[in-house]
């Protein structure tokens, strides 16, 4: 007799039936009657003081049936979190090229479009700041909003970790490194882009659809610009086409706009973007220029840090002092230091606008202190995996943010379980020895990290689950968080699955809905697993009480005395009795087969001031080999082999976890190798598919992943984190995999042709700018 | 203008402007939204159907195009009773499926590569699909899915022959 087991079983995605089928509706395929279709006027200059602004030519053009601007919003529908500084529509300035202005809702797309061109909208045009070294001169161009506390406008946000003297301790190192490294932007290119559907209500409410990341954040901002009651405003998450932070701010611009227009036409209005529109006027992840100093002692102890950090997050805020944050933590890498200084400063530029996006600040550090470790372990003389292993965290150290790691360390696991199966050995000895005949030049590079579960010390850490078993029988499950692709409806309904010793096909797990699942807060931070999985867990095993009582009940015994075979019931006499049957007569007793619950995470501790704390309640570790095979003719790098090793804690849904790590690795080999986000004088270059370029199925090997079992005592069933970190060490792997190649280091991302052939980038005379924004030029439908 | 030709195994006619693409005649016209909008200009493969024996891109083939000729979108693979068939049930098998935004052209990829190589080697397989991108997946889960699929339907060709 053994019970229903769900958990690090294979399963099937509870949402894969609908998407190999081609019937599951994205926001685009919703096709209402009545409904409008709205477009915005987005600015085509990268920073302009707004001089005038007409829209009555807009509401001439046959079809249009309204026009929107900042206007039609509370407060000029100012919003933002942590800092609000950016607007639903422009007001009084524009800061980025795409930045949207006005907004029109017509019978047709092509109607739209006509609107948009008819608006009268005079621009004065502003200084350009484009280079965030230079974002806090005295006399940079004022791009940031102005500040009470004397500090630059053009400054966003500081933040640090403070141990010890590290400048005074690298006079006294045996060896030390000097270096900067510099990381670019990167697009989320998500397959389907931003949209939203706003239907109003007869109860003079809102009703939007959108593929955002957090419909209860939109929801908040919602009711704030539109100055609507809470319980007036409902959104509701539709299948979201791949996300990697990417839906959060511009996709609750997209609802404010569209739902102003709903409420002014009284009809549903729907705004989806084409790719250009897409590429231009989303943020990005945010460009880091980093300079490195490390120290160690003649053996290979790692003994001193200084991290210094400069964070381009172009006209607005968004997510960046998070961004910079996290970046600030994991900076130095998951080592010992007797002394170690980060800092991390945020800058407002016009080179678009950065936030979040998978990784959220590690991705960019960790390129920097991975490639400083490689080039440390070669001026040591030591090979790069016997340089970490010596110097790496282990179960009981303090980090060097004061945090004591109390829970299981698995990083010397993942190096040593890297170096097994990629053959690293015989790689690092052999290659360089067949390299020196050959044209086509083989390496291969480590690196290792760690990533902080959830959202630590960011903020307030909890979630919410709802359950219910109907009266057919089936099981309904809520939770607040979105799965936008990651898998996460699977991995909680495994988990009530097993809480309840039933079959997962039993549930049905039901996407957010503001007005049928419960608050819990941003989608962000891979925390969905250890957040709402546990607070999954915990409304399943309340549930579950209750048919144990029922259960004892009909056989007459205590709960203790029961046990399961499949789903049925067991008592003393050992007859089984079906699930339907205990809840059959649960209902009978009056039993309340509902319930609710809420998870928070520990009280953790980071002190801003001081540097110092304890920054998250505990952290993923991993370490990825990557080898390359560079063409010295061409500097055309291919990706040879991946090896990937995590401590992600106990795996719940293995299908899942493995296309984690392979999705991730291939977003963070495209950030390292092929995708560049380039802002000439504010112009965004590449806005569609064909000139920014991600990896396709030919640019990956078969990855080979493995996962270290350990067990964290936090997380659901012991599970961690997995969705960020599987991308964050794949670019410097890769780099460092280059450097072992071609014997030239590479600092900076990209790593493309003409940086690994000639070690700098091909000039471009003649710079392109509205040309390139195609903003007006190319039609939606 | 008239546009006839076969959808999904079915003889069909639209009136529709001769200026369109078939990806908008296919959504729009026909309501059939399994395929989807990437880019528009033939580098994603979102919207990729089955002309005759092989994968286009529909935002790149205009409407009249497909005259008199054999379209299949998503929604005409299918198994019996409209359940999935092998190739799809093996996307869900392996796990392939994340967001899914891309996932019904690759299905079609997937069958299109099967009706002229139905034994494919790996490199092949990347090589077919690498019209079509997904940014979830890494595409390995997919690559396994097709290879699956292409053994199970040798090995049923070989018992059944």
């Amino acid at each position: 007799m053994t019970k229903v087991q769900s958990i690090g079983k294979p399963a099937r995605r509870v949402d894969a039936l609908e998407k190999v089928l081609g019937t599951a509706k994205y926001l685009g395929d919703y096709k209402l009657p009545a409904m409008l279709y709205a477009r915005a006027l987005r600015s085509e200059q990268p920073h302009a003081k707004i001089r005038s602004l007409d829209v009555k030519p807009a509401l001439a053009v046959p079809g249009v049936q309204a026009v929107v601007t900042g206007d039609d919003f509370v407060d000029h529908g100012l919003y933002g979190f942590p800092t609000k500084d950016k607007y639903m529509l422009a007001y009084q300035k524009v800061r980025y090229v795409g930045e949207a202005i006005a907004a029109v809702a017509a019978e047709t797309p092509e109607a739209a479009l006509e609107g948009i061109r008819a608006i009268r909208c005079e621009l004065d045009p502003l200084p350009l700041l484009l280079d965030m070294d230079h974002a806090l001169d005295p006399d940079a161009p004022q791009v940031g909003p102005e500040r009470g506390d004397g500090q630059h406008p053009n400054f966003l946000d500081l933040s640090k970790v403070r141990l010890g003297e590290p400048l005074s301790i690298l006079e006294t190192c045996a060896v030390t490194l000097d270096q900067e490294y510099r990381t670019d932007h990167q697009e989320h290119a998500y397959l389907e882009t931003e949209g939203a559907l706003a239907i109003p209500t007869p109860e003079k409410g809102i009703l939007v659809y959108c593929s955002n990341q957090s419909p209860f954040i939109n929801r908040g901002y919602l009711a704030m610009v539109l100055g609507l009651p809470l319980d007036q405003v409902r959104v509701i998450q539709p299948p979201v086409g791949g996300s990697f932070g990417g839906k959060d701010d511009l996709n609750y611009e997209t609802s404010a706009q569209v739902a102003a227009l709903a409420i002014k036409t009284g009809r549903p209005v729907q705004m989806t973007f084409s790719r250009d529109e897409s590429m231009v006027a989303s943020y990005k992840r945010d460009a880091m220029h980093m300079r490195v100093r490390l120290g160690a002692d003649s053996g290979g102890t790692l003994r001193a840090c200084k991290f210094e950090g400069t964070l381009d997050s172009g006209a607005y805020a968004s997510q960046s002092p998070f961004t910079g944050w996290r970046a600030s933590i994991h900076a130095m890498g998951p080592y010992r230091y007797e002394a170690c200084d980060v800092d991390i400063t945020g800058v407002y530029t016009n080179n678009g606008f950065s936030g979040a996006f998978r990784g959220f600040g590690n991705p960019e550090v960790t390129f920097a202190i991975e490639q400083a470790i490689d080039e440390m372990a070669d001026r040591l003389g030591l090979d790069p995996i016997d340089f970490r292993l010596k110097n790496c965290l282990r179960a009981g150290d303090e980090t060097p943010h004061g945090q004591r790691l109390t829970e299981a360390v698995g990083l010397t696991e993942c190096l040593k379980k890297v170096r097994q199966m990629s053959d690293w050995v015989r790689k690092r000895r052999d290659f360089p020895a067949q390299n020196a005949a050959s044209a086509i030049r083989k390496g291969i590079g480590v690196a290792a990290f760690f990533h902080g579960l959830s959202m630590g010390a960011e903020g307030e850490d909890s979630a919410s689950s709802t359950i219910k078993i109907e009266d057919t029988d089936t099981i309904t499950l809520t939770s607040g968080l979105t799965d936008y692709g990651t898998g996460s409806r699977t991995v909680f309904t495994l988990i009530a699955a097993e809480e309840l010793g039933v079959r997962p096909e039993r549930i049905q797990m039901l996407r957010p809905d503001t007005n049928t699942s419960i608050d819990s807060g941003a989608t962000v931070a891979s925390r969905s697993t250890i957040v709402g999985g546990n607070a999954t867990g915990a409304a399943a095993r309340s549930l579950a009480q209750m048919l144990d009582l029922a259960a004892a009940n009909l056989f007459a015994c205590q709960p203790s005395q029961l046990s399961r075979d499949g789903e049925a019931y067991v008592g003393p006499d050992e007859k089984p009795v079906a699930w339907e049957q205990v809840v059959e007569h649960a209902r009978r007793m009056g039993l309340v087969l509902s319930a609710q619950s809420r998870w928070s995470s520990p009280a953790i501790h980071w002190d801003s001031k001081t540097g110092r704390g304890m920054p998250y309640i505990d952290f993923h570790y991993g370490a990825q080999v990557v080898e390359v095979a560079v063409d010295m003719g061409t500097g055309k790098t291919d990706v040879s082999g991946v090896w990937a090793a995590h401590d992600a804690g106990k795996i719940l849904f293995p299908q899942g976890a493995y296309g984690q790590v392979y999705g991730g690795i291939t977003q963070g080999l495209g950030y390292a190798l092929l995708e560049q986000v380039i802002f000439d004088r504010g112009y965004l270059q590449a806005t569609n598919y064909d000139e920014y370029l991600i990896p396709t199925a030919m640019d990956v090997p078969d990855i080979q992943a493995a996962f270290i079992d350990t067990h964290s005592s936090i997380g659901p069933f012991g599970a961690k984190n997995i969705g960020e970190p599987a991308l964050v060490p794949a670019a410097p792997a890769a780099l460092n995999a280059i450097a072992h190649a071609t014997g030239k280091r590479i600092r900076e991302l990209p790593a493309n042709l003409e940086r690994v052939l000639l070690g700098h980038d091909l000039q471009r005379p003649g710079g392109t700018t509205s040309c390139k924004l195609g903003l007006h030029i190319r039609s939606i439908g | 203008m008239l546009i006839e030709f076969v959808l999904n195994h079915h003889k069909v006619g639209a009136e529709a402007p001769p200026d369109i693409t078939l990806l908008t005649l296919l959504r729009d016209h026909f309501g059939l939204t399994g395929t989807k909008q990437g880019c528009e200009i033939g580098e994603c493969g979102a919207c990729s159907v089955i002309l005759d024996d092989r994968l286009v891109s529909s935002c790149m083939v205009l409407a009249p195009q497909v005259g008199g000729r054999k379209v299949t979108t998503i929604e005409g693979i299918r198994g019996p009773e409209n359940t999935p068939n092998d190739l799809q049930e093996n996307f869900i098998e392996y796990g392939a499926v994340q967001c899914g935004f891309c996932i019904p052209a690759m299905v079609l990829a997937g069958e299109a590569l099967l009706l002229r190589n139905p034994q494919p080697t790996r490199a092949e397989i990347r090589e077919a699909i690498s019209g079509n991108l997904c940014r979830c997946t890494g595409y390995q889960q997919i690559v396994d899915a097709i290879q699956a699929t292409a053994r199970r339907r040798l090995k049923k060709v070989r018992v059944e022959g």
